[in-house]
Parts: structure tokens; C-alpha cells; sequence
């Protein structure tokens, strides 16, 4: 699966360079502050791994790269230019590809379409393009094989899938079509350990393929064996920003876990 | 890095815990598949217990009825499976010939430039009500209804405004109504076999929407707007242009039948089409089209409208009691239902590996 | 100077194509100024205000007539009218309580369902409002307290056409019915099949013209013994022409009610006759007698319903008719 990643990874990533920095970026919601004071940076060949609690800001933050809501405070450079995304599309052209938790693929559609959705190849001029369908298949086909995952039918609905599997289709489907960020929301929340390790992986190599990497997490544990990087969330504002050299597992997850209100809280239960 | 991951095996060159799907599974994940067979059933059933259906004139009666909902079941089956609904397509089809007849009565122009007046109006209304189903993020259901009820209500309260009665006047004598027959509601001869224009129409819309489904991005667009709106808006489809346009189609062909309508009966009553909407929605959801969208296509909707004329005139040939009509539809459309949930089951729950 | 004189010239010019255009295409309104058809001038008003109900579904040309009947009635008699409809009983009950609650001098209802509105008819009674019934209820009016009825019997409109086109030789008519569970409908072909036992019913969409003439076309196809249709309102007499066309069959056509386009059928023979209960007639007179009723004490028909049909319209008398039915009274 590495074969997929070297050979499509954007040739000129540097490790280190990055690729996103936010500077005080805030959002409000109307009288809502949703996030605020955020200061992130996602270089490429890293993992920054952002962590919270439900309603921390994490998917605030998700909405804000990957354009589906624009900021309304502060600065957001991607390759060091300034910019505001008003639609996904315009953060893919960017090369920040977004793979949501549940909504990663179209579960009835077949492997292939789901694996092209967005990026159809087509012949002719539109509007009587049609699709090539044979190429696309054979495509599909060997770049999931690349990936380890073997599909018997590549017509087969994706939702006949494993979990584990359809995330990293959707993440090799980010990879192939040149994203130079993933966006990876909660990817492992869903999955038993065995399928979560299988996407850990593939994290991993995009990370070592030179990909900038945002790994959205609420498990320490999952975050703390690929992360470069560490945030955590808490009613919308960064509580921790340390890097692997200054945190540890045990800091990390008693932090992400509420740290005293935690002690306070076994304290209570006591029996 | 403290810890580093191993490189991942390579990939199994042959599958292993696989197993191979019967024949019999896989045409059960086609949509069609319920609504081909119960066409058959019923088919066969008809031909036994009816003999006046056994004539090519019966059958291109049958194919006459079905086409008049195919069409507009076309563009609702598309919608549907685009996750929508338009509950206003029945009234507009009427709109459509009302705008047509009454302007040029009133104006005393050419049949033409009211034709395609009335399709830009009703473009227009495709277009409005995708728009505010995208903008607002208000159920279709919701919004579509609000539609059918202030069409209902205009057409009416206009043609009374207009004509002075609730029917419009005979238009065949104005320009322009020969050449318009002539595109939207000829009929020609095979024999003793009358064949509508509209029944062609039909078939050239189901292969046209056929091929957009299943040989372009757009028909892939469709199926992910329906299937799962969100993850198609992030791998960036473009959501709402793929639904209005979906809206804009469906009122198209409510147009196109409106014509049809206007010109081989010359004259409109403006309080018709109330209820034909559910009639394409029923055509769509019998030919396998799944009610909460991204599963279902063209063929299965031809197959459902073509089930419902012949169910709708079988029972007239069988010379039976047609008063039990709507109950025999009610459990067509039972059956439908429940086949498709069957299917949806089959194709999603078989799950390996 | 010579560029200002060619721009006027072609102004002139497309001038001259638009009028050129907008007269060449005929068919369409006739462009005469509308001259004003009412017959009464209403000198002040009366004063009175009448409640005028019906069981209309929206978008039928009868009762369009029935409403400009009742209209031009109050116009002549100077009466305030308030219309109200609703094609379901428990409603229309409901809209002649309201009418019941507002004090209005008069009621004219239909009485199509006739136990689901006895109760607000006699809350009219009871509050001393007089109550005309017409179109339907012929046979309840009385024990319902309505003073009057104006309408027609339709079993006796079917018995007589029924007893029309027997004579003439049918044996095997079809009675068409376009709306499910109407007891008018349902009467007028009892009365059918009363003179002519052969008859058989058959229900349509009457919303949907091209249903009609499938079914029909279907149904001329599945039976070829069926020598008459008897349609129970103008449109679908047209839509029967059609399919009748279609099938190639020999059937005839007899109709009830009119339209302008079956007025032109009746007068080049394709519809043999029409039975007219003459709806315009009924508004007219409703409104009228509660007012002759308020005004003066009178008492419409002597304790009898008064009939307003079935007048018979055939080839010898359409050419009087066809005016009447351009203005939509008859």
C-alpha cells in the first residue's frame, strides 16, 4: 500500500514544511463562539493529532478545513498564502481531503463509484461525456489491492464493506486524487481494534509518504502511536499544544480525560 | 518516533474468506427485479382472465396509459433516488397547459411562444422549489406541498380570472396547434394498432435518463446525493446544483406531458391532476425505487408505470368491478414495498470479510 | 440625419411586423370589449346577507354555473353573498354552523349528504334563520327544515333519459361515473338502468382526462355489445368521443349537463342529447326565494320541491342554447 502513497504523494513535500497554519482562528455561530485562540500547524510528513471531548470545537475546527464553513476570526495560510474556503471544492483544489467518520462513502453505491465519486473520469465533452466506466474499475480494483484491501467483485455496494476497510478506501481515494492534507475525523471511533489498527497503519504511511496529517481523535491511545503532535480541545479553546518530545501517554490521556475533575470523579465512586 | 509501524503485509493476491454470490443473489440486488416479476405475474394473469387483453390494440392501450405517467415518473423516479420528493409534478403538468392555453387565447399569439413561455415558467418553478429545499433545508415533502397547493389554487383562481369559467377555451384554432400536435400528441397507425407519439417519447426519456444514470458523472452525482448527501458534498460533488437541476428535469417532463395533455384534448379542466403525483411516486417506489433515495433506476420506473396501466385497464378488459381498483393498487404497492426492503436487505446485509 | 431616418424606418418597420403578428393569428379571444351581461341593476342595497354552501369540488364547470347563477341573483336583488364550499360533509356541516354563528338573514345549502348536515340545518331553524335547500336533498329537504328545494330528481333525470334512449333501441349503455361515492351520481345511473336494464356503470378519474379515455378505450374494446354511453358531465362527454373515436365503435352518446364544447357536439350530432338540470338556475332561484322569503313571506313551490329539470337539449333546440353556454349560464 505504500506503492499507492509514494506514487501519487505530491513529489515536493518536504518533511517539515508546513502546509497549514492557523493563527487565533475563531468561529461564532450567530451569539455562539463555537472556537477561538486557535493556534495549529500541520507540517507535511507529521501527524498532528487534535483531541477533545464532544463539543470541544473539534468538529468546528474540521468545518473550517475543509470548507464546508469558513472562519471568522483570525488567519488560516495554506502553503503559506492566506486564504478562506467557502466550499469543499475549494479546499480540495487546495489538496485538503477530508475523510469523515460515517460519512466517508455512499454505502449503496458500487467500490468503484464510490472510489471516483467527485473526480469522474470522462470521455468526450459535456453534456454527452460519458464515464469510463472499464478504466475506472481496473483502476479501483489495483489500487485497492496496492492497499491490501481485496474486493471479489468491484461492483459489489461499498456499504458490503467492512468499516475499517471503507475508511481506508476513503483515504486511498483522498490520497490518489493528490491530497497533500488528510483531515481524518474520529476514523477509528467506530472500529473494533483489530480494523482500527489497519487504519492506524495506513495513517502511518501517508504520514511517512510525506502527507500532512490531522488526525481528530478522542482515544489517546490511538493518537499517541502515529501522532507527531498533540491539541487538545476543551469549550473551544486549545488546553494543550505540546509535541511528542514534551508529553507523554500517561500526561495526555489525563489531560484529554479532565485531568483532577477525573480524580475527583474516582474519588467519588470509591467503594 | 518512538514507535514505528511495520510496513503492512503485501496484499493477498487471491481473496480468502470470500464466498461466491449464486446468481440468484445478484439479480435480487438489481432494483428492477421485484417490479419485473410482479409485471410478468400480472401480465400472464391479465392474458388468462381477460380476453379482450389479448390484442396488439389493448396493448398499445396499455402502453398509451403508462406512458402518460412514465414520463413525469421519469424525472420524479430520478429526483427520488436523488433523495427527494415533488409532490407538485401532477398539478404542474396542468400549469404548464394552462399557461400555454390562456395566454395565447388572451393574446392571440402563436401556440408556440406560449409553449415555451409555459416551459420557462415551469423550469422556473423546478428551479424554486430546489432552491428553497437546498437553501432552507426544510423536507421536500414540505416544501413541494406548499407548491402543489398554490398551483392547485392558481390554477383555478387564474383560468376563472382569465376565461371566466374553470376550463379554458378550444385552442385548436389558433396558430401554431397543428405543428404542436404534431410533436407532442400524434398518433399513427400499425394496422388496426394505433400508436401514440407519446409512448416513443416515453422510451427515448427512460434510455436518455438510463444513460445519464448509469454512463455519466452527473447520474453518479445522483446516486451520491441521495445515497449520502453529506460525504458527496465532501468529496465535492456539487450538491445543490445536482438537486435543483434534479427538481428542473421533473418539471420539464411535468411540461411535456402538459403539452401533450393540451393538445390532444384541445381544452383543460383547471382543476385536474390533483393525485397524479402520488401515481409517479407509486410508479417509482413499485419499479424498486428506494422511498429514502440513492438506490433504484430507469428501467424499474418504466416497469412500475407500465404496471400501473396495465392494472389500471386490465381490470376494465377482465370486465370487472372497477371500483376495486384502488385496493388492488394499494397491495401492488404493498407488495412493492416490501419486496424492496427484502432486496435492500439481501444487497447490504451480506456482509463478509 | 440619414442614420436617425433609417432607425425610424426600422422602428416602423417591426412596428408593422408586430401588429401584423398579433392580428394574423386567429382562434383566439374575441377582442370585443366586454359588455356587461348583467340584466339587474341593483338600486341600492337590500341589506340582507345569504349564506350560499355547496359541496363543490374545486374546478367543475357545473358548479361554476350554479355560483353565476347565484351571483347574478344577488346582484338583482341586492342581497350581500357569501360563498363557502367543501366537498367533504362533516366541513361543509361546519361551514353552515359558521354561517349559523355569523347571523346571517338566509342559508342556501346543498343537502348532498343529508344526515351529516341535519344537525347544523337545524341549529338554523332553531336561531330562526331560514334554510333553502337545492341541487341535492330532494327527498330529506322537508324533514331537515329546509323551507324550499330547487333542483333536480336525479333518479327521475335517469329514468327519463334511461326511458329516451331505450326507446331508441339500446340495449346495452354504459353509465359513466367520474367521482368515487357520489349518491347524485350513483342516482343518475339507477335511474338509467330503471329504463333501460342493460346498463352497466364504470367509474373513471374525472381529474385526469387521458384516464378517461384509456378506460373508456378499454373498455369499449373488452365489451363490443355496448351500443350507448351516458356520461354524467360535460368534460368526460368529450373525453367519450374521444375514446369512443378511438375504438372504432358504433355506441352513442348522450350526456348530462353542458359545456360549450358539448353544446358544439350536441349541434353537429356527435353527442345524440344532453340532460340539463339547468345548475344556473338553481343558484339563481336559491338566493332568490330566501329573499322573496325575507322580503315578502313568500313560499317557493307550495311545500313542493321545485324541479329545475331535466330539460332536454338535443339538435332541435341548441341553436338557441349554444349563446348561453359562451356566457357560462347554461
Amino acid at each position: 500500500m505504500t506503492d499507492t502513497l509514494a506514487s501519487h504523494a505530491d513529489q515536493t513535500l518536504n518533511k517539515g514544511e508546513p502546509l497549514i497554519e492557523m493563527e487565533e482562528v475563531g468561529k461564532s455561530y450567530g451569539a455562539i463562539r463555537a472556537l477561538r485562540g486557535i493556534n495549529l500547524r500541520v507540517g507535511a510528513g507529521e501527524v498532528t493529532c487534535v483531541l477533545g471531548d464532544n463539543g470541544a470545537g473539534k468538529s468546528t475546527l474540521i468545518k473550517i478545513m475543509s470548507g464546508l464553513h469558513p472562519h471568522n476570526e483570525g488567519n488560516l495560510r495554506v502553503d503559506g498564502k492566506e486564504v478562506s474556503f467557502s466550499s469543499p471544492r475549494e479546499a480540495l483544489a487546495h489538496g485538503i481531503a477530508t475523510v469523515y467518520q460515517d460519512l466517508a462513502v455512499v454505502s449503496l453505491m458500487e467500490v468503484w463509484r464510490n472510489f471516483f465519486l467527485g473526480s469522474e473520469m470522462t470521455a468526450g465533452k459535456y453534456p454527452l461525456a460519458g464515464l469510463k466506466i472499464k478504466q475506472m474499475k481496473e483502476i479501483a480494483d489495483a489500487e485497492l489491492r496496492k492497499m491490501g484491501i481485496v474486493v471479489k467483485d468491484i461492483n459489489q455496494p461499498i456499504g458490503t464493506l467492512s468499516g475499517g476497510q471503507r475508511q481506508c478506501v476513503a483515504i486511498a481515494r483522498a490520497v490518489y486524487f493528490g491530497a497533500r492534507v488528510l483531515i481524518l475525523d474520529e476514523p477509528t471511533a467506530a472500529l473494533g481494534v483489530k480494523q482500527s489498527g489497519v487504519v492506524l497503519k495506513y495513517v502511518a504511511a501517508a504520514r511517512d509518504a510525506g502527507l500532512g496529517v490531522v488526525f481528530i481523535t478522542h482515544n489517546p491511545h490511538h493518537a499517541y502511536m502515529v501522532g507527531d503532535h498533540f491539541v487538545i480541545l476543551k469549550l473551544g479553546r486549545m488546553a494543550l499544544d505540546k509535541t511528542r518530545k514534551e508529553v507523554g501517554l500517561d500526561e495526555l490521556t489525563q489531560q484529554m480525560a479532565g485531568g483532577d475533575e477525573l480524580a475527583e470523579l474516582s474519588h467519588e465512586l470509591k467503594r | 518516533m518512538s514507535q514505528t509501524l511495520e510496513a503492512p503485509a503485501p496484499a493477498p493476491s487471491e481473496p480468502t474468506n470470500r464466498v461466491r454470490l449464486g446468481l440468484a443473489q445478484r439479480l435480487l440486488g438489481r432494483p428492477e427485479i421485484g417490479a419485473l416479476v410482479a409485471a410478468v405475474i400480472i401480465f400472464i394473469f391479465f392474458l388468462v382472465a381477460a380476453p379482450s387483453f389479448r390484442s396488439a390494440e389493448s396493448f398499445f392501450t396499455v402502453l398509451y396509459q403508462s406512458s402518460i405517467i412514465g414520463i413525469v415518473a421519469v424525472g420524479v423516479g430520478l429526483l427520488m433516488i436523488g433523495g427527494e420528493f415533488d409532490l407538485s409534478a401532477g398539478v404542474m403538468v396542468y400549469t404548464a397547459g394552462l399557461v400555454t392555453s390562456m395566454f395565447c387565447w388572451y393574446y392571440g399569439v402563436n401556440l408556440w411562444i406560449g409553449a415555451a413561455l409555459s416551459l420557462v415558467f415551469c423550469l422556473a418553478l423546478g428551479f424554486l422549489n430546489g432552491y428553497l429545499v437546498m437553501k432552507t433545508g426544510i423536507p421536500s415533502f414540505l416544501i413541494t406541498l406548499g407548491t402543489f397547493f398554490v398551483l392547485q389554487g392558481a390554477n383555478l383562481g387564474v383560468t376563472k380570472l382569465v376565461t371566466g369559467t374553470v376550463s379554458t377555451p378550444d385552442i385548436s384554432g389558433i396558430d401554431g396547434f397543428n405543428s404542436l400536435q404534431s410533436v407532442f400528441s400524434s398518433s399513427f397507425k400499425i394496422g388496426s394498432v394505433t400508436v401514440w407519439g407519446s409512448v416513443i417519447w416515453w422510451i427515448f426519456f427512460v434510455a436518455l435518463a438510463a444513460w445519464t444514470l448509469h454512463r455519466t458523472r452527473t447520474g453518479n452525482w445522483i446516486y451520491a446525493v441521495g445515497g449520502n448527501l453529506d460525504s458527496a458534498r465532501a468529496v465535492g460533488v456539487p450538491v445543490i446544483r445536482t438537486k435543483i437541476g434534479l427538481f428542473m428535469t421533473v418539471s420539464f417532463l411535468a411540461w411535456f406531458v402538459g403539452m401533450h395533455q393540451l393538445f390532444r384534448f384541445n381544452t383543460l379542466q383547471s382543476g385536474s391532476g390533483v393525485g397524479n403525483e402520488f401515481l409517479y411516486i407509486i410508479a417509482a417506489v413499485v419499479g424498486g425505487t428506494l422511498l429514502t433515495g440513492g438506490f433504484g433506476n430507469m428501467v424499474g420506473v418504466a416497469i412500475g408505470a407500465f404496471i400501473f396501466g396495465m392494472t389500471s385497464l386490465g381490470i376494465i378488459y377482465a370486465g370487472w368491478d372497477p371500483n376495486w381498483f384502488k385496493a388492488f393498487l394499494g397491495v401492488m404497492l404493498l407488495l412493492a414495498v416490501l419486496v424492496n426492503l427484502y432486496v435492500k436487505r439481501m444487497s447490504t446485509a451480506r456482509k463478509v470479510g | 440625419m440619414t442614420v436617425r431616418t433609417r432607425t425610424f424606418r426600422l422602428l416602423a418597420a417591426s412596428a408593422a411586423v408586430l401588429v401584423a403578428a398579433a392580428a394574423c393569428s386567429g382562434g383566439g379571444r374575441e377582442k370585443e370589449d366586454d359588455t356587461e351581461t348583467s340584466g339587474g341593476n341593483a338600486a341600492g342595497s337590500s341589506g340582507y346577507t345569504i349564506a350560499f354552501i355547496t359541496h363543490e369540488t374545486p374546478g367543475d364547470t357545473f358548479w361554476d354555473k350554479v355560483k353565476n347563477g347565484a351571483q347574478q341573483a344577488a346582484k338583482d336583488t341586492g342581497v350581500t353573498l357569501k360563498y363557502s364550499n367543501d366537498p367533504e360533509a362533516t366541513k361543509q356541516a361546519v361551514l353552515i354552523q359558521n354561517a349559523v354563528d355569523s347571523k346571517v338573514n338566509g342559508i342556501a345549502t346543498t343537502l348532498v349528504t343529508p344526515d351529516a348536515l341535519a344537525g347544523s340545518v337545524k341549529a338554523a331553524s332553531a336561531a330562526g334563520i331560514p334554510v333553502v335547500g337545492f341541487n341535492s336533498g330532494i327527498d330529506d329537504y322537508k324533514r331537515l327544515g329546509a323551507l324550499m328545494y330547487f333542483g333536480s330528481d336525479e333518479t327521475l333525470a335517469g329514468t327519463t333519459a334511461g326511458k329516451r334512449i331505450a326507446d331508441a333501441g339500446a340495449k346495452k349503455p354504459l353509465c359513466v361515473i367520474q367521482a368515487t361515492g357520489s349518491v347524485a351520481l350513483e342516482a343518475r345511473c339507477a335511474g338509467v338502468k330503471k329504463s333501460a336494464p342493460g346498463t352497466e356503470n364504470i367509474q373513471v378519474n374525472g381529474a385526469d382526462d387521458a384516464a378517461v379515455v384509456s378506460t373508456l378505450q378499454a373498455k369499449l374494446a373488452q365489451d363490443k355489445s355496448i351500443d350507448y354511453i351516458v356520461t354524467l358531465g360535460a368534460p368526460i362527454a368529450v373525453d367519450a368521443l374521444k375514446a369512443i373515436e378511438q375504438a372504432s365503435s358504433n355506441a352513442k352518446l348522450i350526456t348530462f349537463d353542458l359545456n360549450e364544447e358539448a353544446a358544439q357536439d350536441i349541434k353537429d350530432k356527435k353527442i345524440e342529447f344532453s340532460i340539463d338540470q339547468q345548475p344556473y338556475v338553481q343558484g339563481y332561484m336559491a338566493v332568490t326565494s330566501l329573499y322573496l322569503n325575507l322580503k315578502n313571506g313568500n313560499d317557493i313551490g307550495g311545500g313542493q320541491a321545485v324541479l329545475t329539470g331535466p330539460s332536454f337539449v338535443d339538435s332541435t333546440n341548441i341553436d338557441k342554447i349554444i349563446p348561453f353556454t359562451k356566457n357560462n349560464t347554461r
